[in-house]
């Protein structure tokens, strides 16, 4: 019985596999035009290493950036649309609110790069009136079979049904749909009350829209993968990781690929969350790093936090789905450094990517990057990089940050690599604050995680810059998004708009509540039947999102047990009140509290990767890891003879003393003066201040 | 006592000035967060009609936060202000002032600003501020003005007013706010955000100075914004020196029907310096359709230049949002004219004015930087108050920012459905609003009853908008550009002038055309109000635009085949969707030749 996760990135795909004789790591490059081919050649690769057969393998769990990739590169279905009259421009117009205050040339991706073209964006008669739901005008059917016929003519297969107040009443979405696959049965359809039954016509639209725009070909992709894999030999259950931190079956995320929008980075969060765990560690601040962004998100008692709805964003567009809360920012390895016309110092946001790459990698770039300022600081070894897979020139580094950096600023090249470092570090910060302290978290009590292959690089200088605990990094830094794949559980989320004033609320608006939680329970129950979960193992909570009269955004509170009823009302108000307290420091406590949205949360254990421990020291000199001896540079400016350890060779209870470096395969970790690093139990590290 | 180390003689290398500056901003975001996220008011936390920001003992920006532009580079002079009006003539830790005077300085009455002293070591050494357009300040009509006589009918004033002295709620202030307003729970909850937020930043603030020190923070503060004005005269001096000169007119003061308004703009550029000299323009209006000098005029045409010469989205610069990028452009208006009142002449309805001036600018530079400038955009705005009586005796006051359309652009067409220039707001759910209030709307669309200004790229589309009211109501409608159209330029064709119109669905024949500006309208149960925004004009020869490009317009329905044909040269077949190319070669060099 072995288990496979496999992440594809923007250029290597790493694979994690557990089976009996083990854990094994491996690394393909990805093959961008169809992630499936590498996807494929790494799961047999791994096998081999594993001396397993690929029909040993039971499950396979994947991240991709297949649904993310097609709406970066605006290369979606193209989308029909069936919409309510007088309405038709909801997703032409948007919010109405530009993306700069202060230009004249901005782009407007909505309009720009529509995920439905207004000709193919249809109204027809129908109409349903708030606050009831009660139908005004009944939806004018010939009209929408019309549509479907210039669909026909136009070779449009993707039909995204939207209309107004459809959260109220759904009939005539229904309805829709009904006619649409009589007229074009082999349509891929998508309801706005299926996707997200909110209020909000622009979110609720384009959600439905994107779902439609990526739904054909990620459906294909996945369905392409599961049959490739099949023919490889590989028999195991194909799960998807979502966006929302939980797992998915591939029949699911075909029908609903916007939920793994965010599939890609999720799988290093919720590594980074398991790898807190596995330090004893509750409060934990991830941050991954790879060679043209940083992911970080945080992680306060172990539990993952998932984004108010109103903040997810996908390439310009609202998309009103689970993500976890996670901020991404321009800043990795291959941030280029430069200085402006007005004599300014950046670092980041553009990135010099794998081509040309790092002024290091000899590919002709001669832009200096966060790389090359590692390399020029002594930092990465430059005949070490991937265990010396990739062989790096370090005076081309040198060259870079002198000619560009250096002598305009009439600094030394040293300085101007510190500088690159310490700016990039800054940016990281400032992006951990929003994720945190702006939002009331106290870093004092969290741990930096620091990963992906040049993270734990950075993890003591963020932990500094935040006055954060201490800094923990993982097993396998390089590959901790794989390893992350196999430690999250299936998870599906619905929603129901139910509006009630919960001060007010009388026997009615209970009984609706109790309806909407009876209903939403139920299509969870039905999605992990279809998964083939026991009841009893399914776990299903329903959260209610509430907000003050009048304001316009919700935040989560807690239902009560049981069913609601007026003596145990007040513990939605009560939850609610201090959230809002929690999140922006104030609470109104006698304001009326209004229920906006319930949302019902289903989720089934799977079994978890067990990562081996490795063996406790024997009491001998931590010198049998010992490499060799190189001068790096610390930000201090001190340069100091520093030895490199072979971090494969440690053992748990070993204390590495700074300056030292970590050498292992796939990641390079800096332990500066004055810290120490501790290998703990499964070959994981401490680094924390000397007497801390 | 503390003494401060003179900032000037401190030197912020180049690497902890971009720490304190991504600080700043940072501080300066989750001010405006708070607010936003924690306000009751539609216009508050849906359209972010608001500023907050961190301030120097001199009043110079510090940083602002990324809202709405009408309120980045407002808050110093409410500053000015209540340095000039402050109770007690002194400042104490824990005072919180509120104020909104329009002749000491404020952008105008309903963005009330809530500012807080920073405190370092027992020493004042900044401010925490914020501003935010409130509902409704019980003026002479619900939400919004126009036909007053003076500034008394504004409503609520305030200058240097205290809501806490030393941390001391003052319990009758906050009992007048709360019985001089329609939507006083609104307004009170809103000022207690705004409060907040002002807090908050202040909080950030000394937290930064406990961890830089004092003299590092403000020479870093300095440094910055002698950056964004290094920034800020080099895209100056690349402009050729000279007198650049347009004008325009306004359609009336929202009382006097047949007498439009002049607004002409003269920009004089001399090196790196720029003075935009309002002088023409027209005298001040009897109604509250004026500009107030300090927190308007100047903003508006600080903003305008930022726009031109430091633009977000093709920079990969950004400039700091702070008072640096400001010194090199001076602002002149005579003193009682539209543009800088005389008290007490009211000047809350000022937004049209200072975005037509923006559009008159960059008219007036077009000759000397064609590849900056646009087309004429909407350069207006459509900002309503729908307003009732509930059946428990309550007031509902509703207030609706409506969009408009952009000019042609060099590379691209002009945006349509946006807010316009100065304005940056958010719209209001439909679905939301029709669940809360009593109206729905009926329609929200982009206008297809008139095309967009033709260029080799066409203006943007306006929007249409209908609001019914369920019940009785009034409406107060602030808007313009009824009577003349957006400009095109270098061959660009003209857009098209906005409109308004009242109907009810029960009597369709009583179509009422109203003007761009009314106040306190009673309308009936079921009438609508549609709203038409200006279309942008066009920017190059509509011969020049590519074939595809009015292909596609005519598909999706922003061109009739015939407008293709007649104006563009193009000859499109709709039932096969392509376009004729040598009927449509033929027929370009046929008008070409004319």
């Amino acid at each position: 019985m072995a288990r496979i996760g496999v992440d594809v990135g923007g250029t290597n795909t790493d694979l994690v596999l557990e089976c009996a004789k083990g854990v094994f790591y491996h690394k393909v490059p990805t093959t961008l035009k169809n992630q499936s081919i590498g996807v494929v050649e790494g799961v047999q690769g791994i096998c081999r290493m594993a001396g397993i057969a690929p029909s040993e393998v039971e499950t396979i769990v994947h991240g991709t950036t297949t649904a993310t990739n097609i709406t970066i590169e605006h290369n979606g279905a193209e989308c029909g649309m069936i919409t309510t009259e007088g309405f038709r421009d909801i997703l032409h117009i948007g919010r109405h609110k530009r993306p700069y205050n202060f230009s004249l040339h901005f782009d407007v991706p909505w309009q720009s790069q529509p995920l439905v073209k207004r000709r193919n964006r249809i109204a027809v008669a129908e109409r349903i009136l708030p606050p009831s739901g009660v139908i005004a005008t009944p939806l004018d059917e010939r009209a929408v079979r019309e549509a479907c016929a210039l669909f026909r003519k136009r070779g449009i297969n993707s039909v995204v049904i939207g209309f107004m107040f459809a959260f109220l009443n759904d009939a005539h979405e229904v309805r829709a749909r009904e006619i649409v696959l009589e007229e074009m049965p082999e349509a891929y359809v998508t309801l706005s009350s299926e996707v997200a039954k909110v209020m909000r016509e622009y979110e609720r639209f384009s959600t439905a829209a994107m779902n439609c725009y990526v739904g054909p070909k990620t459906a294909f992709y996945l369905r392409d993968l599961d049959s490739r894999l099949r023919e490889a030999g590989v028999t195991s259950k194909l799960r998807i990781m979502q966006s929302n931190g939980g797992v998915s079956t591939v029949e699911s995320c075909a029908k609903r690929p916007i939920r793994i929008l965010m599939s890609g980075p999720a799988g290093g969060v919720i590594g980074g969350a398991s790898e807190g765990a596995m330090a004893g560690e509750a409060n934990i601040i991830t941050v991954d790093i790879g060679g043209t962004s940083a992911d970080i998100s945080t992680i306060p008692g172990g539990v993952l936090k998932i984004m108010n709805p109103r903040d997810t964003y996908v390439s310009g567009h609202p998309v009103l789905t689970p993500m976890i809360d996670l901020v991404t920012i321009g800043a990795g390895g291959g941030s280029v450094a430069h200085i402006d016309a007005a004599g300014a110092f950046h670092v980041g946001p553009r990135s010099a990517g794998s081509e040309p790459g790092p002024a290091c990698y000899g590919r002709g770039g001669v832009e200096p990057t966060v790389t090359d300022a590692q390399i020029v600081l002594g930092r990465l070894d430059p005949d070490m990089a991937l265990g010396g897979d990739l062989r790096l020139d370090a005076s081309l580094s040198h060259k870079a940050i002198e000619e560009k950096i250096a002598r305009p600023l009439g600094m030394t090249v040293r300085e101007a690599a510190l500088g690159i470092i310490r700016i990039i570090n800054n940016n990281m910060a400032l992006a951990i604050r929003s994720n945190s302290v702006a939002r009331g978290i106290d870093p004092r009590e969290f741990s930096i995680m620091p990963f992906g292959g040049a993270g734990p690089l950075h993890g003591v200088a963020l932990a500094e810059a935040m006055s954060c605990k201490d800094v923990i990094v993982p097993v396998a830094p390089g590959i901790t998004a794989a390893v992350g794949l196999l430690k999250t559980d299936l998870q599906y989320e619905h929603t129901e708009a139910v509006i009630v004033e919960l001060m007010k609320a009388g026997g009615a608006e209970f009984t609706r509540i109790n309806a909407a939680v009876a209903t939403l329970r139920s299509r969870v129950e039905a999605e992990l039947d279809n998964d083939g979960i026991p009841r009893d193992q399914q776990t299903i909570m329903v959260v209610a999102e509430c907000r003050y009269h009048g304001q316009g955004f919700e935040l989560r509170a807690v239902m009560p047990e049981g069913p609601v009823d007026a003596a145990n009302c007040h513990v939605i108000a009560d939850s609610f009140h201090d959230q809002h307290q929690q999140d922006y420091g104030y609470s109104y406590r006698k304001a009326e509290v209004e229920l906006i949205t319930l949302r019902a949360i289903g989720s089934a254990a799977i079994r978890r990767i067990e990562i081996p421990t490795i063996p406790r020291t024997d009491g001998s000199s931590i010198d049998r890891a010992l490499m060799f001896v190189r001068p790096t540079t610390f930000d201090d400016g001190r340069t100091l003879e520093t030895p490199r350890y072979d971090r494969t060779r440690l053992m748990a209870g070993d204390r590495v003393p700074g300056p030292a470096l970590l050498h292992q395969h796939n990641a390079t970790t800096l332990v500066p003066p004055g810290y120490v690093a501790e290998t703990l139990d499964y070959g994981n590290t401490r680094i924390r201040l000397i007497g801390a | 006592m503390n003494v401060m180390t003179d900032p000037d003689a401190v030197t912020v290398d180049p690497i902890t000035l971009q720490v304190i500056r991504g600080s700043f901003e940072t501080i300066a975001e989750e001010m405006g967060h708070v607010l936003y996220r924690m306000s009751f008011s539609s216009i508050i936390r849906e359209s972010q009609d608001l500023g907050a920001g961190l301030f120097d003992v001199n009043f110079n920006t510090l940083c602002e936060s990324e809202s709405t532009p009408m309120h980045i580079g407002s808050i110093p002079g409410y500053l000015r202000g209540i340095a000039e009006t402050l109770e007690d003539d002194a400042w104490f830790e824990g005072d919180v002032v509120v104020h909104n005077h329009p002749y000491h300085g404020a952008s105008h009455t309903p963005d009330l600003a809530i500012v807080v002293p920073v405190f370092f070591h027992g020493r004042l050494v900044g401010f925490a501020g914020n501003t935010a357009h409130h509902v409704d300040i019980g003026a002479a009509t619900p939400g919004l003005i126009i036909d007053v006589p003076d500034v008394y009918a504004e409503g609520m004033l305030f200058a240097g007013t205290k809501l806490y002295r030393k941390g001391e709620p003052n319990n009758a202030m906050w009992n007048y706010i709360r019985r001089n307003s329609r939507a006083a729970q609104q307004l009170v909850a809103d000022i207690e955000a705004q409060v907040a937020s002002a807090r908050l930043g202040a909080r950030r603030f000394v937290e930064l100075l406990e961890k830089y020190g004092e003299p590092t923070v403000f020479a870093a503060a300095n440094q910055l914004m002698d950056y964004a004005e290094k920034m800020t005269r080099q895209r100056i001096s690349e402009i050729p020196d000279g007198d650049y000169s347009a004008e325009g007119w306004l359609d009336d003061d929202g009382r006097n029907r047949d007498k439009r308004l002049k607004v002409k703009v003269t920009v004089r550029v001399r090196g790196d310096e720029v003075e935009v000299d309002l002088t023409g323009s027209a005298d001040q209006t009897p109604t509250a359709y004026n500009v107030p000098f300090e927190g308007s005029t100047k903003v508006a045409a600080y903003a305008g230049f930022r726009k031109l010469l430091l633009d977000a989205a093709t920079s990969d610069l950004r400039v700091p949002s702070n008072e640096g990028s400001f010194r090199p452009i001076k602002v002149t208006a005579p003193l009682g004219s539209i543009f800088n009142p005389r008290a007490p002449a009211s000047a809350e309805a000022r937004f049209t004015q200072c975005n037509r001036m923006i559009d008159l600018i960059i008219r007036a530079l077009a000759p000397v930087m064609p590849e900056k400038v646009i087309a004429g955009s909407s350069a207006a705005i459509s900002f309503a108050a729908y307003s009732g009586v509930r059946p428990s005796g309550d007031y509902w006051v509703f207030l609706e920012v409506n969009e408009g359309a952009y000019g042609g652009r060099p590379r691209s067409d002009g945006p349509d459905s946006i807010d316009n220039l100065m304005a940056n707001t958010r719209n209001n759910p439909l679905e939301d609003l029709a669940m809360h209030i009593p109206m729905i709307c009926d329609r929200y669309e982009l206008r297809d009853d008139a095309p967009p200004g033709a260029g080799e790229y066409r203006g943007g589309i306006g929007v249409v908008k209908a609001q019914r009211v369920l019940t009785q109501a009034f409406i107060t409608h602030e808007s313009e550009r009824h009577t003349e159209a957006p400009w095109g330029i270098f061959g660009g064709r003209d857009g098209t002038v906005g409109r308004c119109t009242i109907t009810n669905p029960n009597r369709p024949e009583a179509l009422r055309d109203m003007p761009s500006k009314f106040s306190g309208l009673a309308v009936e149960a079921d009438d609508v109000m549609t709203y038409y925004s200006p279309n942008g004009g066009g920017y190059g020869d509509p011969l020049d635009r590519s074939a595809v490009k009015v292909l596609e317009d005519v598909l999706d329905g922003f061109c009739s085949v015939g407008h293709a044909r007649d104006v563009y040269g193009v000859v499109v077949d709709l039932e096969a969707e392509t376009v004729d190319m040598a009927a449509t070669e033929k027929r370009r060099k046929k008008m070409r030749a004319v």
